[in-house]
């Protein structure tokens, strides 16, 4: 290089949203297209971001194409809106869109992104979901070429990844999927939903908020749109089965912060030893404490 | 006993940030800031490793995210990528002649003697690696001496210039194939998805800016038997580019700069032909940014593989173009065995009560029941 | 047709597309319910496109609705109908061409398909319903020849295969995506 040259240091500063406006548009054309082919991997570019794949660049393209000053933005991470990646990611956003509103509050939320959790509250009209994508393709653990999957996932295919899971029930007498639980949309393709549990596949079902899903790495996009029909694989006599937060009593455990028995639990190893379970969704915890310190006091 | 708080977050990255930056500059008053053009020529084959890698010819920004990173390869290579999706894309270059490549180094091992002469350049190949201690504690006298030997040795004609291709010469006597017309549009891997089966183009750009040691690794399996290209280089070269654009007012190629790319062709043996012509060699290509030797030729012989791949079905993993192009990116592989260290609390329970279930089930056989 | 189609400046920068997107992405998620275009022009048309189209997309526009400098800004390459990503065409018209339905293995590379109607929200109504719909759901279209419903039908008979539409009439957008089914029975 030029020895004379200097870095220019006046042009630090990033356009809104952080992605050039054709890289947006991209992804806002390949959104039109997996909403309208619901749970079809619709393949895009994927910008580079500046944090590593894997941590949420197909949420946070999705996000970045979307976002808009009258816009209200959640992250949350395992549930959590202080979890250290969600706090990077929102910080992130704070910073490339100025004007635009954060919020921990699932309900005055218009924009959701979020890895591995669906939150608690039902989600509204007003609302799309982002989830974060590791592995678009519930096909890759039978069949590791992406040019026969392609083929398979539009034939509508599914046999191998049932057969799968038959051996499964064979071997342990219960499928073994814990998370990432593959789910038919609207009666064709079979997506992975992305690493949220099993709690959470149900919440999928006809769901009044747009679910964007992204894959950055892998550098897809797919939708489930609102009040679309989502299966989750089962067999008659072995059907899905969620998370079961009970103890060798049969009694639901509740989280010990706020005293939900209807939330999913993280479990927590105390120093010594014991165990304690608390809700996953921080938002959900608070506004149950909230609640009932109100009730205390009134 | 307490539970875990749910804030903060944010203070923990703080706090990290802080560590990570009090160990860069840990040598406090004793320290000197490396300057980033001494990184850009005193780590010279470093920063042509990012340039290469972060798929953006800035040797000077390059240097910058060396420092930034601490010299990890990896980061520097992504920062950079990572500016490059800010940047609007402003012309399209058309296609280059890289036999206008003014040289610094070209070798073939095919033969002796080739056309213009071989020229072996700044290398260390035949340098014994021996620690050469003097360096320890070097002057910036001893910097300048250097420079004024050299410049003392070299006689004028030894300046870089550029020199016909060797393979020029293998094609005209008819022992490579023909180049079939001039080429298409080449893929565009940042703006499409590799959706396969992919173009060669297509593999030649993810290749280009793939991780050196990566490819390298999948390259090292095809020599070592994993594949049978056996290649002979019939042409390394290192030089300068000068990158020609289209003027914006009157559409006339301008030289708008230059950069620094290496270049390899390899031969290997014949095929039978897809016409009824005589059999000829086959070709690989590699090409990158910067000085990167090792790189162009691993490159190199993956293109034979993959063209071979592409042609009869993969028969090892170098020539299963979905196998290597979706391995060998630096910016994926290293981002997503990163992402390990993310939280994985939800999956992970998950993944307990399957496994609790599935026990419960062989320990107590079924009477229990589902939930037992 | 309306010839007053031409864009305003503000049709062209970042906010405007960015409302409109959410907009068109909105009826594309809740087929049945219009979307509102926020611009000064008189016509969404233009915003509709400059917020999808740019120069990596080929864009036809047989009949001309838009004039060569909104071409021009838009950048995409012209094509054929039968080889475009984005058709623009008027309702009024019945369709005489066959869009890209893209593969089996690549169904998005169906058109996505722009009809230009007179009104939205009064004339001819359409039953809906898929997903995205509550149930079911019905709009009135003013302006669209009924044979392109039965062409959609024919184009969309072997999902995933198909394409996307989007009608729009002066400023308000509606989206019919491949899998809304449209109840052709009383389709006037």
């Amino acid at each position: 290089m030029n020895p004379n040259y200097e870095l220019p240091l006046d042009e630090a500063d990033y356009s809104f949203g952080f992605l050039d406006e054709f890289a947006k548009r991209e992804v806002r054309r390949t959104i039109l297209k997996a909403i309208s082919i619901p749970g079809y991997q619709t393949p895009y570019a994927s910008r580079e971001m500046p944090m590593g794949r894997g941590f949420g660049t197909g949420g946070l393209q999705l996000t970045l194409s979307l976002i808009g000053q009258d816009d209200t933005l959640k992250v949350i991470d395992q549930g959590s809106d202080d979890s250290v990646n969600a706090v990077n990611l929102r910080h992130f956003v704070e910073l490339t869109c100025p004007g635009v509103n954060t919020t921990e509050r699932t309900t005055e939320a218009t924009l959701i992104q979020s890895r591995h959790r669906i939150p608690e509250v039902d989600l509204t009209e007003s609302q799309v979901l982002i989830l974060q994508v590791p592995y678009p393709d519930p096909l890759v653990v039978v069949e590791p070429s992406e040019a026969k999957r392609k083929v398979m996932h539009g034939e509508g295919d599914y046999s191998r990844l049932l057969t799968k899971l038959y051996e499964d029930i064979v071997q342990f007498d219960e499928i073994t999927i814990s998370h990432r639980y593959p789910t038919r949309i609207n009666g064709h393709y079979v997506i992975d939903p992305s690493p949220i549990p099993r709690y959470d596949v149900p919440r999928l079902y006809r769901s009044k908020a747009l679910i964007l899903l992204g894959a950055g790495r892998e550098k897809k996009i797919y939708a489930v749109p609102p009040y679309t029909v989502t299966e989750p694989l089962a067999f008659d006599d072995v059907p899905f089965r969620t998370e079961d937060f009970r103890d060798a009593n049969g009694h639901r455990r509740a989280c010990g912060r706020c005293g939900a028995t209807d939330s999913f639990l993280d479990e927590l190893i105390a120093e010594d030893g014991s165990k304690a379970w608390q809700c996953s969704d921080s938002d959900y915890c608070n506004q149950r404490l909230a609640e009932l310190a109100q009730e205390v006091s009134a | 006993m307490g539970y875990v708080a749910i804030k903060g977050g944010g203070r923990a990255i703080r706090g990290a940030e802080a560590a990570l930056e009090t160990l860069r500059t840990a040598e406090g008053d004793a320290g000197t800031p490396l300057s980033l053009s001494t990184i850009e020529n005193q780590l010279r084959l470093l920063t042509s490793r990012i340039v290469s890698e972060g798929g953006l010819y800035h040797p000077r920004l390059a240097a910058l995210a060396v420092k930034q990173m601490q010299g990890d390869t990896l980061e520097a290579a992504f920062a950079l990528r990572a500016y490059r999706s800010t940047k609007p894309r402003l012309l399209e270059a058309p296609v280059q002649d890289s036999g206008e490549m003014r040289l610094i180094r070209r070798i073939s091992s095919a033969f002796k003697d080739i056309p213009g002469g071989q020229m072996l350049g700044p290398t260390s190949d035949y340098a014994l690696r021996l620690m050469r201690l003097d360096l320890a504690n070097e002057s910036p006298e001893s910097f300048r001496d250097v420079a004024r030997r050299f410049m003392d040795n070299v006689p004028e004609t030894d300046l870089p210039d550029c020199f016909p291709k060797v393979v020029d010469a293998l094609r005209a006597e008819g022992l490579l194939p023909a180049i079939d017309g001039p080429a298409g549009t080449p893929f565009d891997i940042t703006r499409d998805p590799l959706v396969f089966p992919v173009a060669r183009s297509a593999a030649l750009a993810t290749m280009a800016r793939a991780e050196t040691g990566s490819l390298l690794a999948i390259a090292y399996s095809n020599m070592r038997g994993y594949g049978d290209v056996h290649p002979t280089i019939a042409e390394l070269r290192v030089g300068y580019l000068p990158v020609m654009l289209p003027h914006p007012v009157t559409g006339e190629p301008v030289e708008a700069g230059e950069v620094l790319m290496t270049e390899c062709e390899v031969v290997a043996m014949y095929e039978g032909s897809d016409t009824d012509g005589p059999p000829v060699f086959t070709l690989g290509y590699g090409a990158c940014f910067g000085h990167n030797e090792v790189k162009a030729i691993a490159m190199a012989i993956l293109d034979r593989a993959l063209q071979k791949g592409m042609r009869d079905g993969p028969r090892n993993p170098s020539e299963d173009p979905e196998f290597v192009l979706l391995h060998v990116d630096g910016v994926d592989s290293m981002g997503f065995a990163s992402h390990y260290k993310m939280p994985h609390y939800v999956t992970f329970q998950s993944d307990m009560d399957r496994l609790r279930t599935t026990q419960a089930k062989v320990t107590q056989p079924r009477r229990q029941g589902e939930n037992a | 047709m309306p010839d007053n189609i031409r864009s305003v400046g503000a049709d062209w920068q970042p906010p405007s597309q960015q409302a409109a997107f959410r907009q068109i992405m909105n009826c594309f998620a809740y087929p049945g319910r219009l979307g509102q275009l926020a611009t000064e022009a008189k016509h969404g048309l233009p915003l509709l496109l400059a917020t999808l189209v740019d120069r990596s997309n080929r864009l036809a526009d047989p009949h001309r609705l838009l004039d060569e400098d909104e071409h021009r800004r838009l950048g995409a390459s012209p094509g054929s109908p039968e080889m475009s990503q984005f058709v623009v065409q008027p309702g009024a018209y019945p369709p005489d061409f066959q869009p890209m339905l893209g593969s089996l293995e690549n169904p998005e590379q169906g058109a996505t398909l722009i009809v230009v109607a007179e009104r939205l929200g009064t004339g001819g109504s359409l039953h809906l319903c898929g997903p995205g719909i509550d149930g079911t759901a019905t709009i009135a279209v003013q302006g669209v020849d009924p044979s392109w419903w039965q062409k959609r039908e024919q184009w969309n008979a072997s999902f995933p295969l198909g394409v996307d539409m989007i009608v729009v009439a002066g400023c308000q957008v509606l989206a019919l995506p491949r899998t809304t089914r449209i109840d052709l029975k009383g389709v006037n």
